[in-house]
């Protein structure tokens, strides 16, 4: 049975039990993505402990963090990227609307389709920019020239980068800007109307500018899309999401995550000292 | 000020934070200095102590210009957050709330400064009594500043109904006696002033006992 067909039947939905701040995130709202017990593991080494991560549906979730301390080990596990890398394991639920996604019986292909991914640096395929945006519509199957034609374009006014690029559809990806390339990866991400998009620092490699309107987009889907960005900018955890999770590694080298809340609420009253000392620049 | 809550990793931003902790120490240090030394100049009929704390207040305004420089420099260049950022906030308006009752110590002063050669008739109101609370609570709230005692400036929020019984007994006093006496009005009219810069002071410290919450805890509080 792929992930396809499990979902959207609320009345099947277990009540989530993870708390936001104290309050139940069934207060906050509509929970997307939860992680109960989540244990990652690269062979023996337990990367991540006992996590209990949670996204809001159609909100921006920011996990934080210093380097090493299993964010982005945590990202790639919620649409099981990390199944790529050899010795990786899972122990424990990753819940997607609800359902577990870590079983063997998962379609992680359709799964994927479902939860798109930016990365660090943009990964435009080496063909046209038109290509890459059909690309995944093409993998799903057969779609007139006319449909594939509005959903790209749709799909980079989405991102609005149709207006620079709309001259030079055929014309390579690669010639692209580093900050058009994200955002051609975006709307590739986009074509294929996922729920989710998984954000590993995806504007550690773009100028201000174009982190901005990387920023300013992710805010313009919030709403429809559910994100989860992983973040060495506290800014920018600041500027565009709604919760914040801080995660940070201990004496093995093993991931906790220590607070999560409303980001408001983390930045100025954090709950734990870890927090607040790791976001005021006190470690050294 | 207590070295509590610095950055091992940022100097520079330690050394601003230190900085608007010390000007706002400075800051409360001259505004009890300009309680006693105003309400002295009424007692004494001292012009010259009168014209100090006038001038003392310049050096209050200039640690309010310094507070706000050093606070600017904070947020433009150490984007500070949690405790830090409550830091900065709660010092900025504890150096506004300082720098009006520097500012009520001046009004002070230059009542007394009128009354110089105007003599009293009968003995004097209980104004004393109401400037030595008054000084008290400001004293006070400055330590629970400095130790970032919020139990503390709690209690001393909560004993400003003793110095607004004074107040009232003072004001009641100062109109029976120009009711009684006409001659008395210039004289009590602007004793009936002092008092009352006084009892605005007393509120303020009740306002920084509120930044000192906010500070310690995140939450605006209305205490008083």
């Amino acid at each position: 049975m792929t992930v396809m067909q499990r979902v959207d039947d609320p009345m099947e939905m277990p009540v989530p039990t993870t708390e936001v701040a104290g309050v139940p995130v069934s207060e906050l709202g509509r929970v997307k993505l939860e992680t109960r017990h989540l244990n990652l593991y690269y062979g023996d080494h337990l990367a991540v402990a006992d996590a209990g991560f949670v996204a809001l549906e159609n909100r921006i979730t920011a996990i934080i963090g210093p380097s090493g301390c299993g964010k982005s080990t945590l990202l790639r596990s919620l649409n099981r990227i990390n199944d790529l890398i050899p010795g990786f394991r899972i122990d424990g639920e990753v819940l997607l609307d609800g359902r577990d996604i870590t079983g063997d019986d998962i379609d992680v292909i359709a799964l994927r389709r479902r939860m798109g991914m930016l990365f660090q640096r943009p990964n435009p395929f080496p063909t046209s920019v038109y290509d890459n945006v059909a690309y995944g519509l093409r993998l799903a199957g057969r779609m007139s020239r006319a449909d594939l034609d509005a959903v790209v374009e749709r799909s980079l006014r989405r991102v609005v980068l149709w207006d620079e690029v709309k001259d030079r559809l055929k014309h390579s990806a690669l010639g692209l800007s580093g900050g058009q390339q994200q955002r051609l990866c975006l709307a590739r991400a986009l074509a294929v109307e996922p729920s989710v998009i998984l954000m590993d620092e995806p504007c550690s490699s773009l100028d201000p500018i174009a982190t901005l309107r990387i920023e300013e987009l992710m805010r313009e889907l919030r709403g429809t899309v559910t994100m989860v960005i992983v973040t060495h900018n506290m800014q920018q955890a600041t500027r565009v999401s709604d919760v914040t999770a801080f995660m940070l590694a201990g004496e093995r080298r093993t991931g906790e995550l220590v607070e999560t809340g409303p980001t408001a609420d983390l930045f100025s009253k954090p709950r734990d000292r870890r927090t607040e000392d790791y976001i005021s620049g006190r470690f050294g | 000020m207590t070295e509590s809550g610095l950055h091992p990793l940022r100097a520079e931003f330690d050394t601003l934070l230190r900085a608007v902790r010390d000007e706002v120490s400075e800051m409360g240090d001259l505004v009890e200095c300009g309680i006693a030394r105003a309400m002295w100049g009424l007692a004494e009929r001292s012009v010259d102590l009168c014209n100090a704390v006038i001038e003392d207040d310049l050096r209050v305004n200039e640690l309010q210009r310094l507070v706000r420089d050093n606070s600017f420099s904070i947020l433009l260049r150490e984007a500070p957050v949690a405790t830090d950022l409550r830091e900065v906030m709660s010092h900025l308006h504890i150096a506004a709330e300082l720098e009006r009752m520097g500012d009520h110590c001046v009004s002070i002063a230059k009542l007394a400064r009128v009354l110089v050669d105007i003599p009293e008739r009968g003995p004097g109101v209980d104004l004393d009594s109401m400037a030595s609370l008054c000084r008290e609570q400001v004293r006070e709230m400055l330590g629970a500043v400095v130790g970032r005692d919020v139990d503390r400036a709690r209690q001393v929020a909560a004993r400003d109904d003793r110095i607004d019984r004074v107040y009232h007994r003072v004001f009641d006093d100062l109109i029976q006696r120009m009711i009684a006496d006409g001659d008395y009005v210039y004289r009590g009219t602007n004793l009936v002033f002092i008092a009352h810069h006084l009892e605005r002071i007393a509120d303020r410290v009740t306002n920084i006992a509120e930044d000192l919450v906010f500070l310690e805890t995140g939450v605006i509080e209305e205490l008083g």
